[in-house]
């Protein structure tokens, strides 16, 4: 591992960061210096356990909620400064196929995934326009890339979060605000049981069925997905705009 | 950085073409200031650990001189194809000399690195090879066409080259540099000028620093990134 060179001063704010690919995203930003506000969507032993770890601060907000959103980012720049740079990671997700998605269902997966997004970034962006610079990581997803099968809300939220990425770093790059986003292939992560529950199968068995598929011949760590945020949050870079950094062991190569 | 338990950091071996100026200058110098051993290769000298002057498109100059290189200093671990050149006609002015130097430098020169050195890193299970393209490759531009063609072909060899060895412990990626600010880049270049700079998201040109980044988060932290085209272009391809 290289260090990537981070913002140390002001704040790191990582969504769903209590466990999977967040949790990584976490250690790994605290590993290489910065400050770290731990989001989730409720306060609790897990929120607690992680803010320990990464000595950061606990954020507890459904993202997908205006006003918990609105007054977890007010706390945190009174309590902590302002926010440099910001994680969004947080999501939700079920599996179903077309006609048996349910209308709540779809839309708590949008609200969450792509709406919880617009609602972190507009929060957000006062801090750093007030810093005169900062840097933004979305998390999408290759299945917002190619699609797949039952998960229509779920690949057309992240697919959502792609146009968002290209879109906001076009609107904001010119402020010296840096928007980006990755696409991490399959990644062993407590979301996975998701996927494994709809499938019939385990965790395990699914990995390998997975496995075969990518060119690398296993799926992620989510400490790989970590390592290209951290990459994309480098302050050292400033000419990556709107662009979606596919992290995927060659199982997607091209598309976006 | 691999470590090994008893001696620290292990000085690795990178080759780094058109290392002498731009972007592999700057590459050269990243990855030898995380602690690798430098072999630059360019028609002019480099400020390298093993500096080789030459064309990267003459394919026995390039084995003869890896070779020997090898037997110097070790196997290979790293390879950063960045030779080029850039020169802008219209289509109907591209001589059939321009058009074969042009694929011959670009595609070729990477082709005879990879031939070079690509045998050892599959003997050793171990690898990373990381080619410079460009957005131009992604969206073309007028005045571009034998350019962008073998900077596209660079794309089409990274992303099967990468599917093909993958599994045996090879890593291969590109980067996608739009205009940065290099000699490569005339004085008088229509991509210097301010007006066009004012149309990009990032309102400036790209820094060989900046590219030297990406090239070492490929190389040293994207244990997942495999077939994978980073851009780095300020905004001009979204």
């Amino acid at each position: 591992m290289n260090g990537a060179e981070l913002d140390t001063d002001s704040l790191t704010l990582v969504t769903g960061a209590t466990q999977g690919i967040g949790a990584a995203i976490a250690r790994r930003f605290a590993a290489d210096g910065a400050r770290v506000a731990i989001n989730d969507i409720a306060a609790g032993r897990a929120m607690d356990a992680m803010v320990r770890e990464v000595a950061g601060v606990g954020a507890p907000a459904d993202v997908s909620d205006r006003t918990q959103v609105a007054a977890m980012v007010k706390q945190l720049v009174e309590q902590c400064g302002p926010i440099g740079t910001l994680v969004c990671n947080a999501a939700y997700m079920t599996m179903s196929p077309l006609l048996e998605h349910a209308d709540d269902d779809w839309w708590k997966i949008i609200d969450t995934n792509l709406t919880g997004t617009f609602h972190l970034v507009q929060e957000v962006l006062p801090s750093m326009r007030a810093l005169g610079a900062g840097r933004i990581v979305i998390v999408s997803s290759y299945w917002g890339v190619i699609g797949w099968p039952d998960a229509t809300a779920y690949a057309a939220s992240k697919a959502g979060l792609v146009a968002l990425v290209k879109t906001l770093g076009r609107e904001l790059a010119p402020e010296g605000i840096i928007v980006n986003g990755i696409a991490p292939g399959v990644t062993s992560t407590p979301q996975l049981e998701v996927d494994a529950k709809a499938a019939g199968r385990s965790v395990a068995d699914l990995e390998t069925l997975y496995a075969e598929g990518i060119p690398l011949g296993r799926v992620a760590q989510p400490e790989e997905i970590a390592a290209g945020v951290a990459f994309l949050a480098d302050r050292r870079m400033g000419a990556m705009v709107g662009t979606i950094l596919q992290v995927n062991g060659g199982e997607v190569r091209g598309r976006v | 950085m691999s470590t090994s338990p008893d001696q620290g950091p292990t000085r690795r071996i990178a080759l780094v073409t058109g290392a002498a100026s731009g972007i592999g200058a700057s590459v050269a110098r990243a990855l030898r200031s995380s602690g690798n051993s430098v072999i630059g290769l360019d028609l002019a000298a480099s400020d390298t650990d093993h500096s080789i002057e030459g064309d990267v498109s003459d394919a026995g100059l390039v084995a003869d001189s890896l070779a020997h290189a090898i037997d110097e200093l070790g196997p290979i671990d790293i390879v950063v194809s960045v030779a080029g050149y850039y020169e802008m006609l219209p289509f109907s002015e591209i001589s059939e000399a321009q058009w074969t130097r042009m694929l011959r430098v670009h595609l070729g020169g990477l082709v005879n690195v990879v031939r070079a050195t690509l045998p050892g890193m599959l003997e050793r299970e171990h690898g990373t090879i990381v080619a410079v393209s460009s957005e131009l490759a992604i969206g073309g531009g007028d005045h571009d066409a034998h350019y962008v063609a073998a900077k596209g072909a660079i794309l089409g060899f990274v992303r099967s080259l990468a599917v093909e060895v993958a599994k045996n412990g090879v890593r291969v990626n590109s980067v996608a540099p739009g205009p940065c600010d290099t000699p490569l880049l005339a004085p008088d270049s229509p991509w210097r000028d301010r007006a066009y700079l004012d149309t990009l998201p990032a309102r400036r040109l790209v820094h060989p620093d900046e590219i030297a980044v990406a090239v070492q988060y490929l190389i040293d932290d994207g244990s997942f990134a495999v077939g994978e085209v980073v851009s780095v272009n300020s905004g001009a391809v979204i």
